[in-house]
């Protein structure tokens, strides 16, 4: 029983953390899927929106507002707002400009544009740690008192409801809405799309948005869950969301679901099975397995070479 | 043509060589490395201003050997890669005493170079046993060992009688080395070590780590490593109602702790050196600093003064600023500094360096337990 208990903590841990990723994951996997490039700059937009978060929960406690749902509310807004304009200024001076040439060129410039947020955030926040107030507290616990207890945080039912409600909202967009249907076209074929009278400048710079939201969404429920941020804490979280996305197959919406689910639960069985120093390992090495035997990831289409 | 081209890069490296020879003559230059920006910049804060005050007190009163002393200032990021950038910096700037690094990890790297180059380094903060154990002639510190550190925490926990404990690092030199000494004491004195495990540096996640925790049923945690880890630790073990008390060492023990934990930073125990701000012999430094709006009291701040404090005495005593005559003097004076009497050993160790195990709060204030 104690064991069962353990087993089924070790799931939730690894369920909550795996939905963030999934969330930071959609914009890789977005935008690779309209312009097959690989956003690098998306780990700092991640890392901005926590931090607009942050300066927002801030603020609103200078002047004395401590009321939860409006906190959290203005919080979302304020980081959704900043990291959308981040993505689609990356997308601006990163991206266009370069768009169509080589692709080694964007793959560069967005890494640049990774390197100078970082350091600005560096620069304008400083590079200690900075703490997140303890906003949600409490949970649910099972089992009995004098033992091993499974605990579910309402942190972390918070962790999975958004995530729900943001990956179901985006399916819905993806596959009803007018934009969404133009950014499947352009998905499948950017001259033709181009051709038939869709604004494909739009609908890329609408990626990045799109993407940029959700990574907003995830830095603000990481940010409280793990209690602290610093400028360097989108990098790492970005190359995990990255490997989510290969894992379940780049371009695919569904697979990087998959794959952000798959990874965190892998690091957090890893860390209770085995040990935390194999954390790392285990996520990486499953990565290389499943690319040996999968090239194109779990969920992703072969791609046929057009001629 | 070619040989007039010889001649001239000859002339030139000459020139550049006697133009070197000439500010080394009305100056010494002290290099001071250590961690100016990234996640552990407020330890390099205390180093930075303990050394500066030390540099400028000194020059005040005349000088070494009647010449200013010369802050050059690097920051290493408590980066291994870095520091061995900032160090071989150091040695092209003509530096030939160093007060630093700060990090275990930073120092080993840079103390080689130091070492081939004839620099002769001390450092104020750097804790770990092997930074000494290589037969250097010419590194020093102001602080004790993990080796002594590691038994003052781990008797402390003993005198608890805890049931189990646990034992995790962050795999770095500094942390690991000071979790085994700890692990290695408990064990020794019949303590059940239920777990000895590393984190990764720089992860945010430590949810399953505290689920581990729960399910093995440990009353004390013991953490090797910085704060800004232990302070996540803290903090999520908070609230999955890990009941346990944490200890840690040094490197845990300052306010940023308290801004990543909040209320679970109370009670946690710490081994830190003695508070050497509240010493009387030491209340005109203390008043010196604070007129500069500097605040004395991190644990590497008097520990960095003391070090160039020795490199300055050590010059005056070999009559000589020869890295190597220096050394020699270290190794057979006996110097007195804010941080008590300082003897060396062959290692470059001092021969004896107290710890003082703290209950921290979470206002950032701490209480001597023993």
């Amino acid at each position: 029983m104690q064991d069962l208990l353990y087993f089924v903590q070790q799931l939730i841990n690894g369920l909550t953390i795996g939905s963030a990723y999934a969330l930071i994951a959609i914009g890789y996997t977005m935008v690779y899927g309209i312009i097959g490039m690989i956003n690098f700059a998306h780990g700092e937009v991640y890392m901005i929106g926590a931090y607009t978060a942050l300066i927002a929960i801030t603020g609103l406690a200078a002047f004395g507002i401590a009321w939860l749902p409006l906190v959290l509310l203005v919080a979302l807004v304020c980081a959704v707002i900043v990291s959308s304009a981040m993505g689609w200024a990356v997308e601006r001076v990163a991206y266009r400009p370069v768009r169509g040439r080589h692709r080694l060129i964007p793959l560069i410039s967005a890494i640049g544009m990774s390197i100078f947020l970082q350091n600005y955030v560096h620069l304008a926040q400083g590079s200690r740690n900075m703490g997140f107030p303890l906003l949600i507290e409490g949970g649910f616990r099972f089992g009995a008192a004098d033992s091993f207890q499974t605990s579910i945080s309402y942190m972390q039912i918070t962790i999975f409801i958004t995530t729900l409600v943001c990956m179901t909202a985006l399916s819905l967009f993806i596959s009803r809405s007018r934009t969404g249907r133009a950014c499947r076209a352009v998905s499948q074929d950017l001259g033709m799309s181009n051709l038939l009278g869709i604004d494909t400048n739009k609908i890329i710079a609408a990626t990045f948005v799109i993407g940029a939201a959700l990574a907003a969404v995830a830095g603000l429920l990481l940010g409280m869950y793990y209690g602290s941020i610093d400028p360097l804490f989108g990098f790492i979280a970005g190359l995990k969301a990255f490997t989510a996305a290969v894992l379940g197959g780049i371009g695919s919406i569904p697979g990087a679901m998959l794959g952000g689910i798959i990874l965190g639960i892998s690091e957090s069985m890893t860390s209770g099975y085995l040990s935390g120093e194999y954390k790392d390992v285990v996520s990486f090495g499953l990565l290389i397995l499943i690319l040996l035997f999968k090239p194109t990831g779990l969920l992703g289409k072969p791609e046929v070479e057009k001629i | 043509m070619k040989t007039s081209v010889k001649k001239l890069v000859t002339g030139i490296s000459a020139s550049i060589a006697l133009m070197g020879t000439g500010s080394a003559l009305a100056e010494i230059k002290v290099g001071i490395a250590g961690p100016m920006t990234g996640p552990v910049a407020q330890y390099g804060d205390m180093q930075f201003s303990g050394a500066r005050m030390a540099i400028e007190r000194i020059n005040a009163d005349g000088g070494v050997m009647g010449e200013q002393l010369v802050a050059v200032e690097v920051d290493d990021v408590c980066d291994p890669k870095q520091a061995v950038t900032v160090a071989n910096r150091l040695v092209n700037d003509g530096v030939r005493f160093v007060i630093g690094h700060l990090c275990s990890s930073s120092t080993q790297p840079a103390s080689d170079i130091y070492e081939d180059e004839g620099i002769l380094m001390v450092t104020p903060a750097s804790t770990s046993p092997d930074i000494t154990e290589r037969g250097y002639e010419l590194v020093f510190r102001t602080i004790g060992l993990d080796s002594m550190q590691g038994p003052v925490a781990a008797n402390y926990l003993v005198s608890l009688n805890p049931e189990r404990v646990a034992v995790i690092h962050d795999k770095q030199q500094y942390g690991e080395g000071i979790a085994t000494a700890v692990r290695d004491t408990l064990k020794e004195a019949g303590v059940e070590v239920a777990m000895f495990e590393g984190i990764t540096a720089g992860d945010k996640d430590f949810s399953s780590l505290v689920t581990k925790l729960r399910d093995a049923g440990v009353d004390y945690v013991y953490y090797g490593g910085y704060h800004p880890e232990l302070g996540l630790i803290l903090r999520q073990a908070r609230q999955a109602n890990l009941d346990a008390t944490f200890m840690g060492p040094e490197g845990v023990g300052n306010k940023d702790i308290n801004t990543i934990a909040g209320e679970a930073a109370e009670g946690l125990l710490v081994t830190l050196p003695p508070s050497f701000d509240e010493k009387a012999e030491n209340q005109a430094l203390v008043s010196a600093f604070k007129e500069k709006g500097e605040d004395p009291s991190g644990p590497f701040v008097l520990t960095s003064y003391a070090a160039v404090q020795l490199v300055a005495e050590g010059i005056e005593a070999a009559g000589s600023i020869d890295p190597f005559d220096v050394a020699k003097a270290l190794r057979a004076g006996t110097f007195s500094t804010p941080i008590g009497t300082v003897e060396y050993d062959d290692k470059g160790d001092m021969e004896s360096f107290e710890f003082v195990v703290y209950e921290w709060h979470s206002d950032g204030s701490k209480t001597p337990v023993n």
